[in-house]
């Protein structure tokens, strides 16, 4: 078949959007309809792609420095595999939104960027060439941005600093780009593939650069800021979209493509531990951070930047099964995390709040959206039978073969997970019940879908996990990579479980002291919050002492006031240094005509003399 | 034919003055405005035949004068400048036999300077040398109040310092060479052009017209002249006098006559770059329109030395040029200055402000004006200042070309100061109801920026056809 | 004959100092009727030098012209104006003394150094045209001078007119 047909995933949302975009006034479910039509054929197409091997080039910007620059597309097991979870997740959340954003005054904007999204997120998954992914990447800050801005009225605050966190990433990973392209003479991944480089000296250098774009896109640490921030500024089916699936995925995709198509990291690099080390802190201080959140989205945004660490931990282990178990921990975390999210929205819409001290006792009030919510986060904390616990076994198991310590903190991670959502849970749905929200209904079936179709998913996935690992995941790795491995069917190492059980029991053992502490389901965890050490470290957290966003400003504020004082200064050499020499020297010289013929005289036979001597001196 | 140039305007001087034709007296301006035009079409559209000697006038009238590019260049000036000043002259002064001896001495100058152009021998410059300087000494004291007098006395006596120079120049040169005529001593030169006393003579007469040109350290006459003089005897000085008293008379001789030697290059460089310096510094502070004027006009006096200096054929085309567009934009300044002196009744900076509005031709003149002064480009005076700049650079003269370019900045400083000072700003109150120039001053602004702006804009035209054959001097 | 010369040369030297001498009583006597015949005086001398110099034609113009013409012209010029006051005359003196006390002194200094500079006279002179015939010279040879002369005579007349003739007031 033609491989035009590569085209039509980009071009089709692309134009779709931006015809969103224009409509204006009474049309008002036009908008809606397109987006969903536009996502059916979306999806339809990513079916029909999936499990093919298509390319497609088409000459771009002719050849620089011995490099073609072309327009590269290519869909193979990977990219297919993502192509159709891109697919899905944006065809749920469209629908989802369709009732949420039903009251919104911003829906032309808010749809086309969806729309305009998933065009570049397509165009990026597919994109074989390095700089056409670039190019769809940078194309998805400009979405990112936009649909953070039509959120609240100050949501431009947190759209900027987005734009700015996730824009130096970006620059990071073109400069990874350029690198790369020159150290391999070629910007094809697929030909680099066949060659990868290795991480000998400029190597590694590129492979970082690289990587911080990537893992930037996927929300880990340092480059989380802007995501609490936005889970409360921006419309909440977008953090469904963007920062929990999408970019996740596209991160994550990005990563895998690094370590395995385009570097050859191996266990002994230092680049692998740095990687591992990353997940490690991100895991933790994330987790620890969603701990004591008393807000619904933001605790679940932190804790999907927490999730991320699982999935860099994983990949970052260079061994079969860690890589394994971080791509599959990739599209668990995409399936439970948005469930998550779109449950948060369905109390938001139904109750109109999602501050956890207002909320309790809605359990009974929205049962499905309450049982949704309960096989998610069982998913989250990696309860079994569930897919999260599946793909953490797997993370588990590479991190503990690489050293002990990067387990440890997995698992410590895994604890403080299922703790801050046992604290949700009781918090929003169990417990008393607010007065106010005695009215409360349950979501609409149009919100309720996705979130069914997504619980479900986690349940299929997890207790019949072959499916994704053998067609999905695995054929990534390829048949000599995975020494022959076969990670489906149940965790082979059964201290493992144990310990997870056990964990787990402990969480929630921790919960119920902190229940009766406390007195509620909020204050669950507050005995953590207040102990010793952490309260302080706490404390600073939330004056945003660790913000590196903000300690970022704070240096850029700096020097840009050093900069002022040298510009200061150059202006005085030029407005009045230079100025008073020159009028210095005007006045002199003025002042020397004194009007005295008797002096010019002097002056002009002094000028005579000296001319008529220094001519007769050359001979 | 050109003969004429000189007969002509003596001739008219004559019949004009008979006593018994007083009607003669009212056509005595038209006539000379006629001879100034009529120069002009002469240079622009006379055939070739009409620049060499044959004909019947030459039975009688034999003057070995000799028209080559150079003279041509000037010719030209001198017939524009002349015109304006004729112009000028008309509408601001108005007394009517004022007027006519105005147009009287303006006839004797135009004599001398054509006959500065036109002749081949050193001696017969020097005496037409001395013809336009006493016109101009009178000229300048025209109105007989005391700061003309005193211009014209300073004028006068330096001009003498200048007369024992050239004369004691002239006189050694015809000891070593047996004749004054410039082919004379220019084969004399040749072969004994080296000895001491052909150098001292060549020193002196040089020294002469340094002071003719009003060149620095020989410039102290020339701030207090044309500052004192009357506006449209400014306006000749400024436009022609000194250029072709001191330029003309240097480039044609320190390239056809004198021999070249680096030590005169030298000598001209030092002297340009000084006169660039001082006029530029001295013009920076001044109050008054027409001595800040006439700084300007000793710095950009010292370009075209400086390119002269520079010894390249390249120097000499970027020399001329600017030479010929320093005619141009230093007669338009002149002429504005003219146009508010005869509104305001003043030339004191510090009591103007604010004119652009209510002068608006004089306003924008003087703008153009003074940014092809400064060098501004697509102006002439852009082109010419480069050339001179390129000329250096490629002779290595580094340090000379980085004097004439930051000295440019200079200049477009005092230049733009003057500017503000007078045309923006709040209008002064007492100069609140000034209306435009007369027709008589605003027709040669007119007629002069416009021809700044055509010879820069046209600049690679203006190029071959006129500066690049005079560029072939050297042969 | 080296006798001869060394005499006229010290003649010549002689004369120069005169010149130089009436050159300086002209500029520093306060009283101007000196000064005028200063200027004949010099001119007579330098008349003298330019006999002794071969040059008969150039010593006549130059004797009627400046040490007899001019003279009479300044002198009747003179005796048409006012003695100046004993005050003034002492004022006149003063001023004089201030501004030229040191003119010989310096006159002196410029001669000592100009005599330092030693000047090769080493060169064959190409031989002159001679033409003994002033009519000749100033008639065909130098008529382009002729009119320049004609030029400075009108411009000189004008001048006169200009600077001299006294203007109609404004009614």
């Amino acid at each position: 078949m033609n491989e035009s047909i590569l085209l039509i995933p980009v071009l089709l949302p692309l134009i779709a959007g931006l015809a969103v975009l224009a409509i204006r006034g009474p049309v008002r479910l036009a908008r809606e309809v397109v987006t969903l039509v536009v996502m059916l054929a979306n999806l339809g197409l990513a079916i029909y792609l999936f499990g093919q091997d298509l390319t497609f080039v088409h000459p771009w910007a002719g050849v620089w420095g011995g490099i073609a620059m072309e327009m590269a597309l290519r869909v193979y097991q990977f990219s297919g595999f993502i192509l159709l979870a891109v697919a899905g997740f944006s065809l749920l959340v469209a629908l989802y939104s369709w009732k949420f954003m039903a009251d919104r005054s911003y829906g032309n904007q808010y749809y086309g960027y969806m729309l305009i999204s998933v065009a570049m997120v397509n165009g990026a998954v597919m994109a074989d060439h390095l700089v056409v992914l670039l190019f769809f990447w940078e194309g998805l800050l400009l979405t990112l941005m936009g649909m953070i801005a039509i959120g609240t009225k100050d949501a431009w605050k947190t759209a900027i600093k987005a734009f700015i966190i996730v824009g130096v990433t970006d620059v990071c990973l073109m400069m990874g780009i350029a690198l790369t392209g020159w150290l391999a003479h070629t910007l094809r991944m697929s030909e680099i593939a066949a060659h990868p480089l290795s991480l000998a000296g400029l190597g590694s250098v590129a492979m970082i650069f690289m990587t911080i774009g990537a893992i930037s896109k996927a929300g880990s640490m340092p480059f989380h800021s802007w995501i609490p921030d936005a889970a409360i500024d921006a419309p909440l089916p977008f953090m469904a979209f963007l920062p929990a699936s999408l970019e996740k995925l596209l991160g994550i995709y990005l990563l895998g493509r690094i370590t395995l198509n385009l570097f050859a990291l191996t266990t002994e690099s230092w680049v692998s531990t740095l990687l591992m080390i990353i997940g490690a802190v991100t895991i933790l201080l994330a987790v620890a951070m969603a701990l004591v959140q008393k807000d619904y989205k933001r605790l679940l945004s932190y804790h999907a930047i927490s999730q991320v660490g699982y999935m860099i931990l994983g990949i970052g282990t260079a061994l079969p099964v860690g890589i394994i178990g971080g791509l599959f921990h990739m599209i668990n975390h995409a399936m439970y995390k948005s469930c998550l999210f779109l449950s948060g929205g369905a109390v938001e819409k139904q109750a109109g709040t999602t501050d956890l001290a207002r909320l309790g006792g809605l359990a009974s009030k929205m049962p499905i959206t309450f049982t949704c919510f309960i096989v998610a986060a069982a998913a989250i904390s990696g309860v079994p039978p569930f897919n999260g616990f599946f793909s953490k076994e797997l993370v588990y198991d590479g991190a503990l073969e690489r050293h002990w310590i990067f387990y440890a903190a997995a698992l410590l991670g895994s604890f403080l997970t299922a703790a801050s959502f046992l604290k949700l849970g009781h918090a929003a749905y169990l417990g008393k019940r607010d007065p106010a929200n005695e009215g409360v209904k349950e979501a609409p079936m149009a919100m309720l879908l996705p979130m069914i179709v997504i619980a479900a998913g986690c349940v299929l996935f997890g207790v019949y996990n072959p499916l994704p690992l053998h067609y999905l995941i695995q054929p990534i790795l390829g048949e000599h990579r995975l020494e022959g491995h076969d990670f489906a069917g149940l965790p082979a190492n059964w201290m493992l479980v144990a310990a997870t059980v056990l964990v787990l029991a402990a969480a929630l053992v921790n919960h119920l002291v902190g229940v009766k502490r406390s007195g509620s389901g909020l204050g669950a965890a507050d005995h953590i919050h207040h102990a010793p050490v952490l309260s302080t470290i706490y404390d600073w957290a939330a004056r945003r002492f660790f913000d590196p966003y903000d300690i970022g400003m704070a240096i850029v504020r700096g020097l840009s006031l050093f900069l002022w004082g040298i510009d200061r200064f150059i202006d005085w050499i030029y407005d009045s240094f230079i100025v008073t020499l020159t009028t210095g020297l005007g006045w002199t010289v003025r002042l020397a005509h004194t009007g005295n013929y008797s002096l010019y005289i002097v002056w002009s036979l002094v000028g005579a003399a000296a001319i008529i001597a220094f001519l007769m001196r050359i001979l | 034919m050109l003969s004429l140039l000189i007969l002509v305007p003596l001739a008219g001087l004559l019949l004009l003055n008979l006593p018994f034709t007083p009607a003669m007296k009212r056509t005595a301006w038209a006539f000379a405005f006629t001879v100034a035009l009529a120069q002009v079409a002469m240079v622009l559209v006379a055939p070739a035949a009409a620049w060499s000697q044959q004909g019947f006038l030459a039975q009688y009238f034999s003057f070995g004068l000799e028209a080559k590019d150079l003279t041509r260049v000037l010719l030209l000036a001198i017939g524009i400048v002349m015109a304006t000043t004729l112009m000028v002259g008309r509408s601001m002064i108005t007394d009517d036999r004022q007027q006519f001896n105005f147009v009287n001495l303006l006839l004797v100058s135009i004599i001398g300077m054509n006959g500065v152009v036109l002749v081949t021998d050193l001696f017969s410059l020097y005496v037409f040398l001395e013809v336009t300087s006493v016109s101009s000494f009178i000229l300048i004291a025209f109105n007989r109040d005391l700061g003309g007098l005193e211009g014209a006395f300073k004028y006068l006596i330096l001009s003498a310092v200048a007369t024992v120079l050239m004369l004691t120049g002239v006189a050694l040169l015809m000891l070593v060479a047996g004749g004054t005529s410039f082919e004379t001593v220019a084969a004399a030169m040749k072969t004994s052009g080296g000895i001491t006393i052909s150098q001292m003579a060549v020193g002196a007469f040089v020294c002469g017209l340094f002071i003719k040109g009003g060149l620095v350290p020989f410039h102290g006459w020339l701030p207090d002249a044309y500052s004192s003089a009357p506006a449209p005897v400014s306006i000749l000085l400024a436009g022609i006098v000194t250029k072709v008293s001191g330029i003309y008379a240097l480039v044609r001789l320190a390239t056809s006559v004198f021999p070249a030697s680096g030590a005169m290059n030298e000598v001209l460089m030092v002297v340009g770059a000084a006169s660039i310096i001082v006029g530029a510094l001295a013009a920076l502070g001044q109050h008054d329109l027409k001595r800040m004027l006439a700084y300007s006009s000793i710095s950009q006096m010292g370009y075209i030395v400086l390119g002269l200096g520079c010894g390249t054929p390249l120097g000499i085309v970027g020399a001329v040029f600017h030479l010929f567009n320093h005619a141009i934009f230093k007669t338009l300044l002149f002429v504005n200055s003219a146009a508010i002196e005869q509104r305001t009744g003043t030339t004191d900076m510090n009591r103007m402000g604010g004119l652009g509005s209510r002068m608006p031709v004089t306003g924008v003149t003087s703008t153009i004006a003074a940014l092809s002064t400064a060098g501004v480009p697509p102006l002439a005076g852009f082109w010419s200042k480069l050339i001179i700049v390129i000329a250096l650079w490629q002779a290595h003269d580094y340090g000379f070309a980085g004097i004439a370019v930051l000295m440019s900045v200079v200049t477009l400083a005092y230049l733009l100061l003057m500017q503000r000072r007078i045309f923006f700003g709040k209008t002064s109150p007492e100069h609140a109801g000034v209306r435009e120039a007369a027709a008589g001053v605003v027709v040669p602004e007119l007629v002069l920026a416009a021809l700044t702006v055509a010879v820069g804009l046209l600049f690679p035209w203006v190029l071959n056809t006129f500066m690049l054959p005079v560029g072939g001097i050297f042969h | 004959m080296a006798g001869t010369d060394t005499m006229d040369t010290m003649l010549d030297i002689l004369l120069v100092w005169l010149l130089v001498g009436a050159a300086m009583a002209t500029v520093m006597t306060p009283r101007i009727l000196w000064s005028v015949i200063g200027l004949a005086v010099t001119s007579a001398v330098l008349t003298i030098l330019m006999f002794r110099f071969d040059s008969p034609l150039a010593a006549v113009f130059e004797l009627s012209v400046c040490a007899g013409l001019i003279p009479a012209i300044f002198i009747s010029t003179i005796s048409l104006t006012q003695r100046l006051s004993p005050e003034g005359m002492a004022e006149r003196r003063r001023e004089k003394w201030r501004r030229f006390g040191l003119l010989p002194v310096l006159v002196i200094l410029v001669g000592v150094a100009l005599m330092q500079v030693h000047i090769p006279l080493d060169f064959v002179a190409p031989p002159a045209a001679k033409e003994t015939d002033v009519r000749n010279v100033l008639w065909h040879v130098r008529h382009i001078d002729l009119v320049g002369q004609i030029a400075i005579l009108l411009g000189g007349a004008w001048g006169v007119v200009v600077l001299l003739k006294e203007r109609k007031r404004a009614a």
